[in-house]
């Protein structure tokens, strides 16, 4: 019974041709086949939204389809977003924009949080704040109460549209093109990576990536002091 | 955890996924798969055959046809969320759409789907009894309509035969004096419903009411239409103490059970808040009424 067939899926512009199992779910073909394994699995039951790719260009739960099921479509996992051509030289702006606004503490639901924002920016590129929140209400998140995921999300929309403001003017600089606060052309690519960047790093080895600015991101503070303002244990 | 292993089969066309369903030995029916899936692979569900409708694309569609709202059994939640003649004319629907699960699972799920999977928690099947809506369904003997109050029979449980397979779920299109809603009360998104009711309200040239249709969701064995509280309202007037009354009603009509969302008196209590609110929009997108000033 388990007659195995030959499926081609197309995954981030590069066409495999597999062969699976009818009962093989997409996220193990990706996962485990294609030995992609930036698209995760998370609660394994359809809730978690971890496992989303893009299913010519929806989001689905990668758990909740089977591989044969997607012969033939075209998938884009997290692995594919640094070459979107919306991407800067290293990230895509939505990368960035979970990396400038600390939208990730344990990091196992971006992979799906990313492609839940890249279809929403890709349908609506200016959503607001309740759009994003819908946009992104089958993904959990169980460290960083969303509020820094929403606006990652909403960096990356700022970025796009600086973006396309610019590509519009055909790459000219032009005088108001970082006047509103968007990424000045003269100072060069417009998402130049800064990893390891010391103003975001404080040298810490449990570094949360936090703002520096941040009264427990000043590399000096005590861990107990780090825990107690974060966990808000002793508060009540 | 992994299905069980079985074999798949993908017809391209309605009679050929008919004539499968016929051969085969307890073949088991896979559209949206948002359900059956995790059944699969929790191994609720252990069919030797699966026969995946996804193929035939003369089930993807979402038009007006001879009188009926038509939903091809291929048509997706999002495809009702995202659709300008929904958003136009049918209340109810636009409402409902946008709360099924996440959207990602809208955009694979489909409405016949859930119907057919029949859960007493589903959205749909309200909608459907609300406007007297059908399930067209194809089989070894041809085509029939199955009245959405005579589908639901248990929990999972429906008048579907072995053999067949339910190609569309279809309601009558509204008059220019018609409107209708969907209320739903659930803790989060994704969640199912902790009780929902769907209503929908035809008026006649004089203002009063004609038809009235309420159903409700998560409070009883199946979706199960309050027709007291319709009859209350037939030939009436709208008004805040004729819903108020209606309300009542449909919370007596209702029969949930207490669980670790609420208990059968809380939930009966909102089945009457629900049934009020949907009247309010149903009234108010009928044109019968002018804007609510409360919720």
């Amino acid at each position: 019974m388990s007659d195995e067939r030959e499926i081609t899926l197309t995954v981030n512009g590069t066409e495999h041709t597999i062969e699976v199992e009818p009962r093989r779910l997409l996220v193990h073909a990706i996962r485990e086949d294609l030995d992609m394994t930036g698209t995760h699995i998370g609660c394994d039951t359809g809730n978690c939204g971890a496992c989303t790719v893009l299913v010519d260009g929806e989001p689905i739960k990668s758990c909740l389809m089977f591989a044969a099921q997607a012969d033939g479509s075209e998938i884009l996992t997290v692995e594919g977003m640094e070459d979107l051509p919306d991407a800067g030289p290293e990230l895509h702006p939505l990368q960035e924009g979970f990396k400038e606004e600390h939208g990730l503490q344990c990091g196992y639901c971006t992979p799906g949080m990313l492609m839940a924002g890249k279809a929403l920016l890709e349908e609506n590129p200016d959503p607001d704040e309740a759009e994003i929140r819908d946009a992104i209400s089958g993904n959990l998140c169980r460290c960083t109460g969303y509020q820094n995921i929403v606006k990652a999300i909403e960096y990356a929309a700022d970025e796009l549209d600086d973006a396309e403001r610019v590509a519009a003017d055909g790459g000219a600089i032009t005088a108001d093109a970082g006047g509103d606060g968007g990424p000045d052309p003269a100072d060069g690519p417009l998402y130049e990576a800064d990893v390891g960047d010391a103003d975001t790093f404080c040298g810490r080895e449990d570094c949360c990536g936090g703002p520096s600015t941040d009264e427990t991101h000043r590399g000096e503070d005590p861990p107990e002091q780090f825990d107690t303002e974060h966990m808000g244990g002793d508060e009540e | 955890m992994k299905s069980a292993p079985f074999e798949h089969h993908e017809p391209d066309t309605v009679a050929e996924a008919v004539s499968l369903l016929e051969s085969l030995d307890e073949p088991t029916l896979l559209a949206g798969g948002q359900s059956l899936v995790p059944m699969l692979r929790f191994r609720l569900a252990n069919p030797d055959v699966v026969v995946d409708i996804n193929g035939i694309d003369s089930l993807e569609y979402l038009r007006e046809e001879d009188g009926y709202l038509k939903l091809g059994a291929l048509a997706r939640h999002a495809d009702v969320e995202d659709s300008d003649l929904i958003d136009e004319r049918y209340g109810s629907f636009a409402d409902t759409a946008p709360l099924v699960a996440d959207p990602q699972i809208r955009n694979r799920g489909t409405v016949v789907g859930s119907v057919a999977q029949a859960d007493p928690k589903g959205d749909w099947g309200s909608v459907l009894i609300a406007h007297d809506g059908e399930v067209v369904v194809e089989g070894p003997d041809g085509e029939r309509a199955i009245p959405a109050d005579e589908f639901f029979l248990l929990p999972y449980d429906t008048t579907l035969g072995e053999e067949e397979l339910i190609t569309e779920a279809r309601v009558p299109t509204p008059t220019e004096r018609e409107g209708s809603a969907y209320h739903k009360l659930k803790r989060k998104t994704g969640d199912y419903a902790m009780a929902g009711v769907a209503a929908r309200l035809r008026f006649d040239d004089d203002g009063r009411i004609e038809s009235a249709g309420i159903a409700m969701t998560a409070v009883d064995i199946t979706n199960a239409r309050a027709a007291e509280a319709e009859a209350a309202l037939e030939g009436e007037r709208p008004s805040p103490e004729l819903f108020e009354e209606a309300g009542e009603l449909a919370a007596e009509a209702s029969n949930p059970e207490s669980d670790e969302h609420g208990d059968a008196a809380y939930k009966e209590r909102m089945v009457d808040v629900l049934a009020q609110r949907a009247l309010g929009d149903a009234a108010e997108r009928a044109g019968a009424v002018k804007r609510r000033v409360t919720q």
